[in-house]
């Protein structure tokens, strides 16, 4: 029997006006998966991961976290969010803010970790991305590579069931963006649960457990990524594929 | 090679690193600097030398032959500068070179404006009317205090208005960014009448509504606090709803994924943002409101409550003299002035990058 999904979607559909954006998609995230999802650009890939953490409220459909519906009005988005880590294209780190307060912030006023228990917190997941030295930096001061780093260490430190990146190399100059792919690696070596919005196809390639082809809002193709990679079975993914590769 | 050459070339190598690259050119910007000079501090030299107490030295001064030379002088000058600047500018050989010429020409025509205008006032105007109402100092006398009391209250006024508009209006501002219509649209009626109605008409108003209708005890002065807290309150809001506004969406997406709510990720990542971003307006906003507080001329004052305007105001219907208007706009600008030079720095500052101004 297959363990529990820690995400599960289920016939979700987005509109932006008039504009169908995800047009019925099912999907479960399994745990210690790496599950990589690729695409060509508009075809709904972010928007789909966005709705994992309800930034994007689907038009239709439901969204299960573990045992609770996101989907419901009832239930309490924010602390579900406590559980559902989120890395960014742009970084997003708060840049009135050091390294180390990025981190602690959230720690102390959404965890309510005391003062001292957030500083170690947020300096062990420094040390864990390899900046420990630039704990007391503004983002300012720091490489993208770094700053995307720091993104991580601030998703990570609230221990989170899993982590969903979206596209987190994309805004990186070439030779940054393996710094931030090692640190995913190590990450999914751990065993931690990722779902993956990539163009790194070296990356999805070597580290994804599992691929999903998006385009025109739907997924088009899944399976192993070597096998979808050598073997795709659809002509819109051998095309993507094509472009791309 | 020949020995005067040599000579010559240093000599201007040494002029070069002092700036003047082509002496022509330093020469028409020295013409128009010395013009514009002339025009200027000439008439105020002789006066000064004339004295300014009573005001019919200021009038001797201004009629004396020196003061005729001085301004001819400044005015033969700015127009031999702008003549030969603008003659020789298109062929100066260094940008250096060129620039001076045409500030030398600009300040030479400034120069030549400024002292017509003089001349004309001099001999079709009517010197001697316009010193005795702007320039009668001596009307001044025994309002010193009088003038540093109302100095104090204007930017007592001011200050308190301004403060008091801050935080209403970062309140307002959050209410009106709801996207809940309930929440939204009370803030929106309030910001929209306040901006809507003249500041004149709210001052009048609120002390009959308040004061006498409600019955609060407040007195006009405290009303007039009351009055220009509200009334900012309203345009700090726009200002920080655009500042907010202008923080990256990505900045609250951030925040929400770490479990934030709304009100805690406004709290800690946006708000800190945005109140950096709206430092130059809301100081703008309060230069407008040092200036704004002479409305409370429409509001019975005691003297001791006058502010700069209001004093003026009483001193020219004391003594039918206009030079009280003068010395308040000496007292609005000596508060204003150093204001505006600050918001620019901050600015700048801002702009520059990085730096944190709180």
């Amino acid at each position: 029997m297959s363990p529990e999904p820690i995400v599960r979607l289920e016939g979700i559909h987005k509109w932006f006006g008039t504009l169908h954006v995800l047009r019925g998609v099912d999907l479960e995230v399994l745990p210690k998966e790496v599950l990589v999802v690729i695409g060509p650009s508009g075809s709904g890939k972010s928007t789909l991961l966005r709705t994992i953490n309800m930034l994007e409220e689907p038009t239709e459909g439901k969204v299960w976290f573990e045992e609770k519906e996101l989907t419901d009005v009832r239930t309490n988005l924010d602390e579900a969010r406590t559980h559902i880590g989120m890395v960014f294209q742009s970084f997003n780190l708060f840049p009135h803010m050091t390294a180390v307060r990025n981190i602690t912030v959230a720690l102390e006023r959404v965890l309510k970790l005391s003062d001292g228990e957030a500083q170690e917190r947020a300096r062990r997941e420094l040390r864990h991305v390899g900046l420990e030295h630039k704990a007391d930096e503004y983002p300012s001061r720091l490489s993208g590579g770094q700053q995307q780093r720091v993104a991580i260490a601030r998703a990570l430190a609230m221990r989170p069931q899993v982590m969903l990146f979206d596209e987190v190399t994309s805004a990186l100059d070439p030779e940054l963006i393996q710094e931030v792919l090692d640190v995913m690696k190590a990450l999914a070596e751990e065993g931690m649960t990722m779902v993956v919005v990539t163009h790194e196809m070296g990356f999805a390639r070597e580290v994804g457990t599992r691929l999903i082809f998006i385009d025109g809002g739907m997924i088009l193709e899944e399976g192993k990524p070597r096998t979808v990679f050598k073997d795709p079975k659809e002509d819109r993914t051998k095309q993507f594929l094509a472009r791309i590769l | 090679m020949d020995v005067a050459e040599e000579g010559r070339r240093q000599r201007l190598a040494a002029w070069a690193r002092k700036g003047v690259e082509v002496p022509s050119a330093a020469g028409t910007l020295v013409a128009g600097a010395l013009a514009l000079g002339l025009v200027i501090l000439g008439p105020l030299a002789v006066i000064t030398a004339h004295g300014f107490i009573p005001y019919e030295r200021i009038v001797d001064g201004i009629f004396s032959g020196a003061t005729l030379t001085v301004v001819m002088a400044g005015i033969a000058a700015g127009a031999g500068a702008a003549a030969v600047g603008f003659a020789i500018f298109g062929r100066m050989p260094t940008k250096r070179a060129r620039e001076q010429t045409i500030a030398g020409a600009v300040l030479g025509i400034q120069a030549a404006i400024l002292g017509s205008v003089f001349l004309v006032f001099r001999t079709a105007g009517d010197p001697e009317r316009f010193a005795f109402h702007f320039l009668n100092f001596e009307k001044l006398e025994g309002y010193g205090g009088a003038f540093v009391n109302g100095a104090k209250n204007t930017i007592f006024l001011a200050f308190i208005g301004e403060a008091g508009g801050v935080i209403l209006g970062l309140i307002l501002a959050i209410l009106v960014l709801s996207k809940r219509r309930v929440v939204r649209a009370p803030a929106r009626t309030y910001i929209n009448f306040f901006r809507g109605t003249p500041l004149i008409w709210q001052l009048s108003v609120f002390y009959f509504g308040l004061a006498l209708g409600f019955r609060l005890p407040l007195s006009t002065f405290q009303t007039a606090m009351l009055v220009f807290a509200l009334n900012t309150g309203a345009y700090a809001a726009e200002v920080f709803r655009a500042g907010i506004q202008s923080i990256e969406r990505g900045q609250m997406e951030a925040a929400r994924s770490l479990g934030m709510s709304y009100l805690q990720s406004m709290r800690f990542a946006i708000v800190p943002q945005a109140v950096r971003r709206v430092i130059p307006p809301l100081m703008n906003e309060f230069v407008i409101l040092i200036k704004d507080t002479s409305l409370i001329i429409v509001l019975g004052l005691a003297e001791s409550e006058f502010d700069l305007f209001t004093l003026a105001r009483t001193g020219y219907a004391e003594t039918f003299n206009a030079t009280f208007f003068v010395a308040a706009a000496v007292g609005y600008l000596v508060v204003t002035l150093p204001l505006i030079r600050l918001v620019n720095m901050v600015e700048r500052r801002l702009r520059s990058g990085l730096v944190s101004v709180v």
